[in-house]
C-alpha cells in the first residue's frame, strides 16, 4: 500500500519536481490586464497573425500583456475566470503554442493563449512613443 | 620624460582640485547674490504643484465571504485604466476614518406598502451604526419630482423619526436625480479623510427622472461614495428595478441587499464593511482617457476577492479627480 502510494506521488510530482530542478521556467511581470474578446481554441498564435481574433460569447476573457526579458507577450485567458497572480515576478513557459503560467499558491499551472509576441526592444520604443503622445496631450491640455 | 610629465600632472591636479571644489559653492553663492535685491518680492511667492493622487476605498474577503484580517499591501495590485499598479503611496485601514453618510429614501407611490418597514429599518441603521464624533448623516427623500431634504449634517441628533413620517409620499420615482443631488452633496463635502457612503432604499424603478442611470453613476463615481442599494419592493414582488440597484451598488463598490432580509442583515453588511475598508493611495497613471477604470486581483492568492469602485474621472483640464461643476 506504502509502495503504492510512493508510486503515485512520484508520477503526479515528479514532472512538476523536474520542471523546476531543471529551471525551465521563465521569469516575467505582468504590466497590463483588461477584459476583452476570447480567443477560439486551438488558433491563438497562429490566428494573431491572421484574422481578427473570433468573439466567444459574452463573457469577456483576460488579457495580460506579460513582459520577460526579451519577449513580450499578450496572452488571453480561455475563460473569464483565467486569472494570473499579479505578483511583481511570474514563472512561466512555453507549451505547445500556449503559455504555462505557475500558480504559487494554488500548486498548478494556468494555460493562456498567445495572442501576440514582440521583441521587448521594440515594445519599450512603442511605449515611450506612446508616453511621449500622452505627455504632449496633457501639457496641450494644460495649455489651454 | 614620463616621469616629468607625471610629475606635471599630479602638481596640475593639486592647483585644479580645491579650483573646482569651490565652484560649486561659488555658483551658489552667486545665484543667491543675484537674488537678494529681490528677496522681499520672492518670499511672497508661492508655487503651486499639481498633486494626483488616486484613493480607492476596498474590502478584501476570503472563499468563504469572510474579512481577511491580515491583508498586507503586497497580498494585492489595482489595475487602472488597464495598467498593473503594485506600489503604492499609502495603504491604511479605513476604520479611523469619518463618515459622510447620505440615506436616501425612495417615499414614491411604488413603495408606499412598504413605506413603514423602510422607515423602521432607517431608524434602526441610523442609531445602530457606531458614529463618531466628527461623522456627518444625512437624510434625503424622493417622490414626485423631486428630492426633499429631510435632514443635513447632524441627522443623529435630529428627531428623524417624526421628520420622516411628514415627507411627502406618493407619485413618481424620480430616482436618479436623487442620486445625482445626494452625490453633488457628497462632492461639495469632499474632505480627503472623509469616506463617502449612500445607503439607498427604493425598489430601483425610475420613472421620471431628468438624468439617466449614466450621468447618475458617473455622478457617484466622481464622489466616491460607496452606495448600498436596498432593494424596498415588496416580499414575492421582485421589481423591475433590482438589477438598476444591484447595478448601482456594485459599480461603486458597495453591496445589495433586500429590505426583507431585515435591519440586522443590512446593518451587518455596512458595520462590516466599515470595519474591514481598507484605503490604497497611488500616483495617477498616464492615460488618454477621462475614466480609468478600477480592479484589484491578488498577487499570489487567487482565492481572495477584492470588491472597489468600478473606476473615477480625471479631468486634464483641471488636474483634477472631481468633476468641474458644483451641485
Amino acid at each position: 500500500m506504502k509502495r503504492a502510494g510512493l508510486l503515485i506521488f512520484l508520477w503526479c510530482g515528479l514532472p512538476s519536481l523536474l520542471t523546476a530542478q531543471i529551471g525551465i521556467y521563465q521569469h516575467g511581470t505582468v504590466v497590463r490586464m483588461h477584459m476583452g474578446d476570447c480567443i477560439a481554441a486551438g488558433h491563438g498564435f497562429m490566428m494573431a497573425f491572421g484574422s481578427p481574433s473570433n468573439a466567444m460569447g459574452p463573457e469577456p476573457c483576460p488579457e495580460y500583456t506579460l513582459v520577460s526579458d526579451s519577449v513580450v507577450y499578450v496572452i488571453v485567458g480561455k475563460m473569464s475566470n483565467s486569472l494570473i497572480p499579479l505578483a511583481e515576478t511570474i514563472d512561466f513557459r512555453l507549451q505547445k503554442n500556449e503559455l504555462a503560467v505557475r500558480v504559487d499558491d494554488a500548486k498548478h499551472e494556468a494555460k493562456f493563449t498567445i495572442k501576440e509576441m514582440i521583441v521587448r526592444s521594440e515594445w519599450e520604443r512603442v511605449r515611450r512613443h506612446m508616453d511621449e503622445k500622452v505627455r504632449a496631450s496633457e501639457d496641450h491640455e494644460a495649455e489651454r | 620624460m614620463s616621469k616629468f610629465l607625471g610629475t606635471m600632472l599630479s602638481r596640475l591636479s593639486r592647483l585644479l582640485l580645491p579650483l573646482f571644489l569651490v565652484t560649486p559653492i561659488c555658483a551658489h553663492n552667486l545665484l543667491y547674490g543675484q537674488s537678494t535685491p529681490r528677496e522681499s518680492e520672492e518670499s511672497n511667492l508661492t508655487y503651486h504643484r499639481t498633486v494626483s493622487e488616486v484613493r480607492l476605498v476596498f474590502f478584501a474577503t476570503d472563499e468563504r465571504n469572510h474579512s481577511v484580517e491580515g491583508l498586507q499591501k503586497d497580498d494585492f495590485a489595482v489595475v487602472d485604466d488597464e495598467l498593473v499598479i503594485r506600489h503604492f503611496r499609502s495603504f491604511t485601514r479605513s476604520d479611523l476614518t469619518k463618515l459622510d453618510v447620505i440615506v436616501l429614501v425612495d417615499s414614491s407611490e411604488s413603495v408606499l406598502p412598504q413605506f413603514e418597514q423602510e422607515t423602521t429599518v432607517v431608524l434602526q441603521l441610523i442609531s445602530q451604526l457606531p458614529w463618531n464624533p466628527g461623522d456627518y448623516l444625512s437624510v434625503l427623500s424622493f417622490s414626485g419630482m423631486e428630492t426633499h431634504l429631510v435632514c443635513a449634517g447632524n441627522c443623529r441628533s435630529s428627531f428623524i423619526g417624526d421628520r420622516l413620517a411628514s415627507v411627502p409620499k406618493g407619485g413618481a420615482t424620480p430616482l436618479f436625480d436623487a442620486l445625482e443631488i445626494a452625490a453633488k452633496l457628497l462632492i461639495q463635502r469632499r474632505q480627503p479623510d472623509v469616506w463617502p457612503v449612500i445607503i439607498l432604499f427604493s425598489d430601483g424603478d425610475d420613472t421620471i427622472s431628468k438624468v439617466a442611470f449614466k450621468g447618475a453613476m458617473e455622478k457617484i463615481l466622481a464622489s466616491e461614495a460607496q452606495l448600498y442599494a436596498i432593494d424596498a419592493s415588496g416580499p414575492g414582488q421582485p421589481s423591475n428595478g433590482s438589477e438598476t440597484l444591484h447595478r448601482i451598488a456594485d459599480d461603486s463598490g458597495g453591496r445589495f441587499a433586500g429590505i426583507s432580509e431585515g435591519a440586522n442583515t443590512i446593518f451587518k453588511d455596512v458595520i462590516d464593511d466599515l470595519h474591514s475598508a481598507r484605503v490604497v493611495t497611488y500616483r495617477l497613471p498616464k492615460s488618454n482617457s477621462e475614466f480609468h477604470s478600477t480592479r484589484i486581483l491578488p498577487t499570489h492568492n487567487l482565492k481572495l476577492q477584492f470588491r472597489c469602485r468600478r473606476g473615477y474621472y480625471y479631468h486634464h483640464r483641471s488636474g483634477s479627480a472631481y468633476p468641474e461643476d458644483g451641485p
